[in-house]
């Protein structure tokens, strides 16, 4: 008997050894061009441009110039401000557009509520390449060419499609009885979503908010279109289109201006990505 | 609630929704200060803007971009005329338009078999309980959370035509020479590479999509089903095949719809790496609407272009339609 849990556990480990061993590979792919952007952006030049050295770690000491150099000597840090006010107005106006519909998709039994929540899912699959023409005449037309604020009118026609879907799917699990317990203790429709639906969907609100930042961050058409000088461009733009200088790469502050927008963005949004893959696969595979 | 009722408006207004109500509220009211009434109306008003905001910024933009593609619109003349569809001729009679239509094509179906099997086969691994699961499922999905440009820009240093760490490793293991021997790829200046270089960008950012989207299917399969079918002596492949797929079906078809719309219709990865070259090996849609319509300023021709895309979404677009109707929460 006492030779069972031993191989068992002999059974359980040679298991995990075969998975492992089956998915480095992935991971390996996967992780590898991150490790090596990482290992250019700390690298010194002399370090960095020969190969008649094992490249994959540092043979001089690590070094901080790279970012340095991006925050004195180019407009980095604007983009960091631009990308964050950006990302922050078109939270708002988001969530300001997105929540109501949602809430009335899900839940004000509007006749066609579910067409109609269909049919503005659907514009979030019409690609911006499609799209882009046409907004560049409305961007100049309202007098915001040439500033990020093209930026904040453009990106909600992203957002708001994907967040009033997944406020929709929100808003459906939220028990109905607390709101009509509301309403007969005398508030109206807009008491009931304020102080009673609202506040017990703080977490599918802040999931909103999450996603009209990430979502944002994802585009580099718009950016490269609507936005021409070099102080007023969004991060993900700014760094692949002003930091080259004709053909000459600094690939060092190139790699450490990517990181250190990319991994946040990135670490941030992997930890949504399981409401992301629900949100467009409808709530399927829970 | 009646039905009558549900469906509000005008028919609370009928004899019957007014008898209950007498019955109900003892005074009859009006229909539209009915509750049904002030439901539907505080609906419309909360709908409204959304409704609102797509319908200017989405769809008058795309009935702006029919119109632009049927004129001679140009950034430098603000006053654009009709020319019916004289920009569609020229797209047909331009050799370079066939390479892009060609070239988009070919890019969206080779990059999705690999991201279908890579994809898949991940996922299978994925499914198999492990110790540090969930650290490996979020290492592995890092490509498709990192912004596009942030990722592009690695590549393209990878790409490198002297120092990149791609060819370096090649060299060490024997299947190249050193650099500047004949067989040195340069990636990204080599018509068959390039295009080849363009597509590995893409598979690698998008396969762990593929793989987290077949998860989802996977495990919303319940056991019960496998396991009844496994005591019928059904082996792995026949489960997999006559259970599994048809199961996951819906789920694994919006997956693919959200990929090859994404693929198509991407300009980053070919744009930052290539822009199109050399010799337009690597000229996609995307990157020629947006040389035409913005970089040369002939609006009409560029939206022409673009709105070659809508054919080859749609199908995709209706199929998926019609899934989501059938989705339940």
């Amino acid at each position: 008997m006492a030779a069972a849990p031993r191989t068992q556990r002999q059974k359980e480990i040679r298991r995990h050894l075969w998975i492992y061993g089956a998915i480095t590979p992935y991971v390996v792919v996967a992780i590898f061009p991150i490790y090596w952007m990482a290992l250019t952006a700390f690298k010194q030049d002399p370090d960095l441009y020969r190969m008649d050295q094992f490249p994959l770690w540092f043979h001089m000491a690590p070094t901080w110039k790279n970012f340095s150099y991006l925050f004195y000597s180019t407009n980095y840090g604007a983009w960091i401000v631009n990308t964050m006010m950006i990302a922050a107005w078109v939270a708002v106006i988001t969530l300001v557009i997105a929540v109501p519909a949602g809430y009335a998709l899900a839940r004000l039994r509007i006749p066609g509520s579910e067409n109609l929540g269909i049919a503005v899912f659907m514009t979030y699959l019409v690609p911006g390449i499609i799209l882009f023409i046409p907004l560049a005449r409305v961007v100049s037309m309202v007098g915001l060419q040439d500033s990020w604020w093209a930026l904040v009118l453009v990106y909600p026609t992203i957002t708001i499609p994907f967040c009033t879907w997944l406020l929709m799917g929100f808003f459906k699990t939220v028990p109905m009885e607390m709101e009509e317990a509301a309403r007969v203790d005398g508030c109206g429709y807009l008491g009931a979503l304020l102080r009673i639906v609202l506040p017990v969907s703080v977490p599918g609100i802040l999931t909103a908010v999450i996603f009209a930042f990430t979502l944002s961050m994802q585009d580099f058409l718009y950016g490269l279109a609507f936005v021409a000088p070099g102080d007023q461009k969004p991060v993900t733009v700014g760094v692949p289109t002003e930091l080259i200088r004709g053909d000459v790469y600094y690939w060092g502050s190139l790699m450490a201006a990517a990181l250190m927008v990319g991994l946040p963005v990135a670490i941030l949004y992997n930890f949504f990505l399981d409401r992301f893959i629900q949100g467009i696969t409808g709530g399927v595979g829970k | 609630m009646t039905a009558s009722s549900s469906r509000g408006g005008p028919e609370a207004a009928s004899p019957r929704a007014a008898a209950v109500s007498i019955v109900v509220r003892a005074r009859p009211r009006r229909w539209f200060s009915s509750q049904t009434s002030r439901r539907l109306a505080f609906g419309y008003l909360l709908l409204a803007p959304a409704v609102l905001y797509v319908l200017l910024l989405v769809g008058a933009p795309f009935l702006f971009s029919l119109f632009l593609a049927l004129s001679d619109a140009s950034v430098a003349d603000t006053t654009a005329s009709f020319v019916g569809l004289e920009n569609f001729r020229a797209a047909f009679e331009s050799d370079v338009f066939y390479i892009a239509l060609r070239n988009s094509i070919g890019f969206t179906v080779v990059a999705a078999v690999f991201k279908g099997l890579l994809g898949t086969s991940l996922a299978f691994l994925l499914l198999q309980p492990f110790w540090g699961r969930k650290f490996i499922r979020g290492l592995v999905v890092i490509p498709f959370t990192l912004p596009i440009s942030i990722s592009v820009l690695g590549w393209k240093w990878m790409y490198d035509s002297q120092f990149s760490v791609i060819n370096w490793f090649l060299s060490r293991i024997g299947v190249i020479g050193t650099y500047g021997s004949a067989g040195w790829p340069v990636w990204l200046g080599e018509p068959h590479l390039a295009l080849l270089a363009c597509i590995m960008v893409n598979v690698w950012r998008n396969f762990p999509f593929s793989a987290i989207v077949l998860l989802a299917g996977f495990t919303s399969v319940p056991t019960e089903i496998l396991d009844a079918a496994r005591v019928d002596g059904t082996n792995f492949f026949q489960r997999f095949r006559h259970v599994v797929v048809p199961m996951i079906a819906p789920i694994l078809l919006i997956g693919l719809l959200f990929d090859t719309v994404f693929t198509l219709s991407d300009l980053g990865v070919v744009y930052l790496l290539t822009q199109g070259g050399p010799a337009n090996a690597t000229k996609i849609l995307p990157v020629l609407a947006y040389q035409v319509g913005i970089q040369a300023g002939a609006l009409g021709r560029g939206a022409a272009i673009a709105l070659f895309l809508f054919p080859l979404l749609l199908p995709l677009m209706i199929l998926m339609l019609r899934n989501l109707k059938r989705r339940e929460y």
